[in-house]
């Protein structure tokens, strides 16, 4: 008798784990005890992460001493390059807001790229393999919603805010894209300076080789090794410009009508301190 | 000899804050996808040791839960499951023998293994993951597994001292 009670309180266990896993699969809302859960300990966390961080930081900066004199001459150019572009960039925005004015845009449309960057702290990430997810200190309560975009403080894009809870949210990171997965999110990708021309889906990641895979592009399509690669916001959910990574090399795709590209991320995923999240203007709102 | 379990509950909570917010700045970058311990499921194999196997399969299923709700990628449960039916198989294991280091380490290691096989098992029933068992075992499961191994061996100590009811203090209170 006691052997069958417990053989039959395992087959419970196992169909409610089954249900429960089935359940919160593919889930974007969470209930309160897990938002309260999420708040409590993600503030413990951050009250432990940002000094790691700081002391992390401090011996990784040591350890970069060297490098310091070369960053700098790289910098020097960079930033005589951008006072260049900085004047080009007054006369077209100008030249824009004329035109914008000219042809009657009316107040949504002339708002539609106009996105607010928050900035978050990282309060911890995943100790799971397979959902590398990364927890940051803004919420609902900041106005994080999920299917918002993540990038590093020089704008490269980490992954999406996945759940919100009132004082923190979850972010899963873009090498957790799996086209054959359930629950996969594709990002529209196109090629900095050919914004014109080019265009193909980010879909999958691979842990082995750490890249990216870029699918669907045409035939005749323009890019090539060495190009960037950047969101290209078709579809107004995910905003556009934001950097994605490197194209390594391209080859003809699964069924040959289109082609693929391996892309190298450009940003990293790991020992994070600071990222921004992108606040599209709700353009379907009131 | 009983374990305290009220000091085993409050541990597991440090060590889980430790384990999402100073772990990850401990480990280093290239590794950070395949070096992932899990400080709490090297307690619950101190649990299942020590407090037999009821009490691991509850601290296993509870501390599962809560680090699935904490890091909510895809689903909730694939280590609530995993560390209870670990705690409880581990707790079965050791109930009639001694805990010796070398048990608690072995205890850990396939313990390390079997959970990492579960999680891996579970993302592949729902079609989360496209990894092969090789490559899963070769990326993460063998490296965490020799990880949480030093760490149990380094909290062997410590777990003893502020987790264990000293059995000759017990035999003071009573004298006294």
């Amino acid at each position: 008798m006691l052997r069958n009670k417990r053989l039959f309180i395992l087959m419970i266990g196992l169909i409610v784990f089954i249900a429960v896993m089935g359940f919160t699969l593919g889930r974007t809302r969470l209930t309160w005890p897990e938002k309260f859960l999420n708040d409590a300990f993600g503030t413990a966390q951050g009250a432990l992460y940002r000094p790691a961080s700081a002391v992390a930081d401090f011996f990784g900066d040591l350890s970069r001493l060297s490098d310091v004199y070369k960053e700098n001459r790289e910098l020097r150019k960079t930033v005589a390059q951008y006072a260049q572009d900085r004047a080009t960039y007054n006369f077209v925005e100008a030249e824009n807001e004329r035109l914008y004015e000219a042809l009657g845009f009316t107040e949504k449309q002339k708002q539609l790229y106009d996105y607010r960057y928050l900035i978050a702290q990282i309060v911890g990430s995943s100790s799971n393999p397979l959902d590398r997810t990364i927890k940051i200190n803004l919420g609902s309560r900041d106005g994080i919603k999920p299917e918002m975009a993540v990038t590093t403080t020089d704008g490269s894009l980490v992954g999406l805010v996945s759940r919100v809870s009132e004082f923190t949210s979850t972010v899963e990171p873009i090498t957790d894209l799996n086209v054959e997965s359930t629950g996969g999110v594709q990002i529209a990708a196109t090629i900095f300076g050919k914004e014109k021309e080019s265009f193909g889906i980010i879909d999958s990641y691979d842990a082995e080789t750490g890249m990216l895979q870029m699918s669907k592009i045409d035939e005749n399509d323009k890019m090539a090794p060495g190009d960037k690669v950047i969101t290209s916001g078709l579809g107004l959910v995910f905003p556009r410009g934001i950097l994605i990574g490197t194209v390594v090399d391209r080859q003809v795709g699964d069924f040959g009508l289109t082609q693929k590209a391996t892309v190298a991320p450009a940003a990293k995923f790991d020992h994070l301190r600071e990222v921004f999240v992108v606040v599209v203007p709700d353009v379907n709102g009131p | 000899m009983t374990m305290r379990m009220n000091r085993a509950v409050a541990a597991g909570i440090l060590l889980l804050i430790l384990e999402n917010g100073v772990v990850p700045w401990l480990v280093p970058s290239d590794w950070s996808s395949r070096l992932t311990p899990h400080l709490t499921f090297v307690l619950l194999v101190y649990v299942a040791c020590f407090a037999g196997r009821h009490r691991a399969f509850l601290f296993g299923l509870g501390f599962g839960l809560l680090s699935d709700i904490l890091t909510y990628g895809n689903l909730i449960g694939p280590y609530a499951f995993g560390m209870g039916l670990i705690g409880y198989a581990a707790g079965l294991v050791m109930e009639r023998s001694t805990p010796t280091i070398a048990k608690v380490i072995g205890t850990a290691a396939f313990g390390s293994a079997a959970i990492g096989t579960v999680v891996y098992m579970i993302y592949r029933l729902f079609r989360l993951t496209t990894w092969s068992y090789g490559f899963a075992f070769y990326w993460f499961i063998a490296p965490t597994l020799l990880l949480e191994v030093l760490i149990a061996l380094a909290l062997y100590l410590p777990a003893r001292r502020l987790l264990l009811k000293p059995a000759v203090s017990s035999a003071e209170e009573t004298a006294a």
